[in-house]
């Protein structure tokens, strides 16, 4: 074990990787949609 | 949100009934998020500041038990009359800047690069459970802060036993061993000292969403602040552990 502190980082690095990816996907496939694009309505 | 009026914390700063006392009917001065940032900035940069003057200054080092004693009084002064925290904060900053700039120069002569690893780990571990936090990854429910209500006041209780041993000549192996169970536990200690920064950020969220006063912007930077300080003193304990075993 050369740095012991290396191993520390891991659980630093797999928390905000997940938080991150638990961002990304917040909306999923049914939630609200990063970019949306409606349709408007002539006198809308 | 309406639930977190029973808010419960491992952080003996932050009591479940600590925004009801202070809550405010006035629509002006209210606790905001950006206002407790700063505030615990300005709380960081001070305890920084202190600390690398005493690094550099070995004659302050007969400071340290005086800025310990000091920074006690302090910090009950501010549990118990949170509305000159903006005068007991930043003397607590001071005080603790002083006492960690010793403990990290001693920690820093016995192994050499220590104090720079486990800063990064402290601001690394904030940073992280700071992303768990807004993401949602980490929610803190009820059960989760009894959780963490209940393992902070265990390990409260074993330091305060080992504390009371010292006096005897003796104390509780496994808070200082070095051996696999010295460094789980130790490892368990990190893990819920991060945990408790979850409480505080929800104990600010929520300060700040209930309307409590201003003053206590500057309570809700010293909360996390003593998180961070405890949680920088366990990684290094950690770090000390395992460099010695190497």
């Amino acid at each position: 074990m050369d740095n012991p502190a290396i191993y520390l980082w891991i659980p630093i690095i797999v928390v905000s990787f997940l938080s991150i990816v638990k961002m990304i996907n917040k909306g999923g496939p049914k939630g609200k949609p990063w970019i949306r694009i409606e349709k408007v309505e002539d006198n809308e | 949100m309406s639930n977190h009026l029973s808010m419960r914390s491992g952080n003996p700063a932050l009591q479940a009934s600590t925004f009801k006392k202070h809550l405010t009917s006035s629509v002006e001065s209210k606790m905001t998020l950006s206002g407790t940032v700063n505030k615990t900035g300005i709380s960081l940069l001070l305890v920084i500041i202190s600390a690398g003057y005493t690094w550099g200054n070995p004659g302050m080092h007969i400071l340290m038990i005086p800025a310990g004693i000091v920074g006690f009084i302090l910090a009950l002064a501010t549990v118990f009359k949170p509305t000159i925290g903006h005068i007991t904060v930043p003397a607590y900053a001071v005080a603790q800047g002083i006492l960690l700039g010793v403990i990290s120069m001693y920690f820093n002569a016995m192994y050499p690069g220590i104090v720079v690893q486990a800063v990064f780990l402290t601001f690394g571990t904030l940073g992280a459970l700071l992303l768990a936090y807004k993401s949602g990854l980490i929610a803190a429910t009820e059960n989760f802060k009894l959780g963490i209500a209940a393992a902070t006041g265990g390990i409260a209780i074993l330091y305060l036993i080992n504390f009371i041993m010292g006096f005897f000549g003796s104390g509780i192996g496994i808070i200082s061993s070095n051996n696999n169970m010295g460094i789980l536990f130790s490892g368990f200690v990190v893990v819920i000292a991060a945990l408790n920064l979850v409480l505080d950020f929800d104990f600010i969220e929520e300060g700040a969403e209930m309307g409590a006063p201003k003053y206590m912007e500057w309570y809700g930077a010293f909360g996390l602040l003593v998180t961070l300080i405890w949680l920088y003193l366990e990684i290094l304990r950690l770090l000390a552990k395992l460099q010695s075993r190497r």
